[in-house]
């Protein structure tokens, strides 16, 4: 008489038959993602305004502010990059698209850095002070109304003229006017 | 609010016998909710209130939390967090240390799993626990005397000059608090003593990949930020502790959370233990030589992570969690795959698990051996399927139930064996279980949003909540803050689970061991290295698992 169950084991020879090959031949074909993977992000610093939402709510760093006289530069860094597409979420004009980019691999260090300049516009009335970039100024006056002018000025400025308006009108400051 | 309330009249009742037992020392019994029954004791009076909870009420350890609330209360202050399991309450016993010269009496003998807590408690936040021995255990030793990182005055960028540290004491590699890439395994280190081929003793040596998350969750992240790095604790289990730290705030701020989102938590949490247990199930094959079981449980745990993948966009470390909610939705067609999947996962594991257990040499190495019986693995708490395997129903999900539990049903599988057979059969009853409760929390799907709107969370507030990792109980205490927690205590299940290895490897033969460990699954990883000691020659060699693997391969299949 034989033991039947010593010879259960075997029916894995029938799994692995049906299972069959189940590896792909990466790198030669296409790897096995999903409609919903998460790859690195691509900025269109075309529609970029430069508000740094991104950069509030990055977990990681790999999204920087970096304020550079009358630059201001939006910097990527995949390397520090999680892949959570929370910067896609808050974008206020979808200017981050989450690909499905994701091999990165490159033995150059700045292959991983991508930037968006935006050129910051002076105050209007000091012509001095820095304030916010162009496109975010333009942005702004198109959904908020306040004047072109107004938001082109900076908060120094802005709050010079408040105080003046107020003294003005309590009569503590006078202004000469041309006769 | 994520966690159900215990029933009032049970937590009245215990509030009751708490003041007839307590009356004349505690200065303040009190529930909150969102957290549990707070009773505030003068530090003398610890050990009595610790007996009286332990002992008496029969609650078990669940975590300790040290924090310096200076200042804020001018004092350090001390969390213990007890959980009576039948009526889900947490009993958290608060006081309050001198802020020049914090100390406190061990409560180590009367609850042994508090050991670690405690000499946590004094390397990080320089908290004395007296009436017991205190030595190195976090801080590599080279971290200089009297710097304690988790002081609130200690910023969480500095990096001290090494101090060298004392010769003559043989330890593990001396690895310096910080971002540190251990390349595939988990550096733990376990010295087994032994006599001959039998055990006598076990060591642990650990924390070598410290990375202080807590102090950055305090320092650098905002609230928002924070889930993603709580997900990185664990690169198995990470959305456990995203979703527990999560359910802490938002039981800490009252946040009501959409339906909709806590049935997706509950569906992602356990596509993740099906992806976990199949793995575990291929590694414990491996580690018994039956390399044909670990590709197979690998093959089928690939569609799981695919599954994953498509239900949140990332194979681990899935990104889909904030306080409020979830980030991604699930609709009809993915309902569908999911279910398809989950079918074709079940009925090809069932086929694998029949040809396993028939296995003679996986049978006979796994019963038997590193038996852990049921009163050891209620004196040290341990958690999981650890706890399960050695008699113990215990399931957060059941007995604390948060998330979508509360509208499924499924069985605890609980064997009485406490060995590794038993361990093994729990992670596969279970992994059947989970498919069940994913069909029924998908059949139930409700609709809505997935995010809650108004997020507001006040400052000074506590939360405490749990979640059943694939290992067991994973725990967080959040004490709210301005912009981020101002403190925030993560407890992994492997936390409670390893001191209980001392008990299984105690009398077993050498070869039983790496087998032992695994089973407790340490979040997996790399047990890589033993250091094995004669204690008749006091000869020391270190082995590596691979090589140990390999001998008692050869033994078994004599």
């Amino acid at each position: 008489m034989y033991d039947m169950s010593l010879l259960k084991p075997l029916k894995l020879i029938r799994i692995a038959r049906r299972a069959g090959v189940v590896t792909v031949r990466y790198p030669y074909q296409p790897p096995l993602i999903t409609d919903e993977f998460r790859g690195r992000i691509v900025i269109d610093a075309k529609k970029c305004i430069g508000c740094g939402a991104c950069v509030n709510v990055c977990p990681s760093n790999a999204l920087t502010l970096i304020d550079d006289g009358d630059k201001r530069i939006l910097n990527y860094f995949i390397g520090r990059c999680i892949y959570c597409g929370r910067c896609a979420d808050v974008c206020p004009v979808n200017a981050i698209t989450i690909s499905k980019e994701f091999e990165l691999a490159t033995d150059k260090i700045e292959n991983l850095n991508s930037r968006v300049v935006h050129q910051k516009s002076t105050c209007c009335s000091c012509g001095e002070e820095r304030v916010a970039t162009e496109k975010m100024i333009s942005y702004v006056v198109s959904r908020v109304p306040v004047s072109e002018a107004y938001a082109h000025m900076g908060s120094n400025c802005r709050k010079r003229r408040f105080v003046e308006g107020l003294m003005l009108g309590r009569g503590m400051l006078h202004v000469e006017t041309e006769k | 609010m994520v966690d159900v309330e215990p029933r009032l009249e049970d937590v009245e009742k215990i509030r009751k016998e708490l003041e007839v037992k307590l009356g004349n020392i505690a200065r303040r019994i009190e529930y909150v909710s969102g957290a549990g029954l707070i009773v505030e004791v003068p530090k003398d009076s610890i050990r009595d209130t610790v007996k009286v909870v332990h002992d008496e009420l029969d609650a078990y350890l669940r975590v300790i939390a040290g924090v310096d609330e200076r200042p804020i209360k001018g004092v350090f202050s001390s969390y213990y967090v007890f959980g009576l399991d039948n009526i889900g309450l947490n009993i958290i016993i608060t006081t309050y240390m001198d802020s020049e010269n914090p100390s406190i009496s061990t409560i180590a003998d009367i609850a042994p799993s508090a050991d670690w807590y405690e000499l946590e408690m004094y390397d990080l936040l320089g908290i004395r626990v007296e009436n017991r021995q205190l030595y190195r255990f976090v801080l590599p030793e080279d971290w200089p005397e009297g710097l304690y990182p988790l002081r609130k005055d200690v910023a969480h960028n500095i990096r001290p000059p090494p101090t060298p540290a004392e010769k003559g004491v043989i330890t593990g590699p001396r690895i310096p608090v910080g971002p540190y890439h251990p390349a595939l395994h988990e550096p733990e280190y376990f010295e087994l003593y032994v006599e001959g081929e039998r055990v006598v003793d076990v060591r642990y040596n650990g924390f070598h990949v410290h990375r202080g998350i807590e102090k950055l969750g305090e320092s650098r992240f905002t609230y928002q930020q924070v889930p993603f790095l709580a997900e990185r604790i664990c690169g198995i289990c990470g959305f456990v502790h995203s979703v527990c730290y999560t359910q802490a705030v938002e039981n800490a701020a009252k946040i009501e959370v959409p339906e909709r989102a806590e049935f997706i938590r509950s569906i992602i949490l356990e596509v993740e233990r099906l992806h976990s247990h199949l793995l575990w199930v291929g590694v414990a094959c491996h580690l018994l030589g039956y390399d044909a079981g670990f590709m197979h449980a690998w093959r089928i745990r690939e569609k799981t992570m695919v599954l994953a993948e498509l239900l949140t966009g990332s194979r681990k470390t899935y990104g889909i969690n904030l306080i409020g909610g979830v980030r991604k939705d699930i609709n009809r067609d993915k309902i569908d795959t999911v279910l398809k999947t989950i079918k074709w996962v079940e009925d090809e594991f069932r086929k694998l698990v029949e040809v396993i257990t028939s296995v003679p040499q996986v049978v006979k190495r796994a019963s038997g051996t590193g038996i852990l019986p049921r009163h050891e693995a209620r004196r040290y708490s341990v958690v999981g399927p650890v706890a399960r395997a050695s008699g113990l129903n215990r399931d957060v999900r059941k007995d604390y139930p948060y998330a979508a539990y509360k509208y499924v049903s499924f069985k605890v599988p609980v064997y009485t064996e406490g060995d590794n057979l038993a361990r093994l059969l729990v992670r596969v009853d279970e992994i059947f279980e989970s498919i069940n409760i994913i069909r029924q929390l998908l059949d139930q799907l409700p609709s809505g949003s997935i995010m809650a709107e108004d997020i507001e969370i006040p400052e000074g507030k506590i939360g405490v909540s749990s979640v059943e990792a694939p290992r067991g109980e994973d725990i967080h205490l959040v004490i709210t803050g301005k912009g981020r927690p101002y403190r925030w205590r993560v407890r992994a299940p492997t936390y409670q689970n390893i001191p209980a290895l001392k008990v299984m490897l105690k009398d077993a033969p050498l070869a039983d061991a790496p087998l032992t460990i695994a089973s407790i699954d340490p979040c997996f990883s790399c047990t890589d290295r033993v250091i094995v000691v004669d204690v008749s020659t006091r000869k020391r060699k270190i082995i590596s698992l691979r090589k140990l693997v390999k001998l008692e391969g050869n033994g078994c299949m004599i």
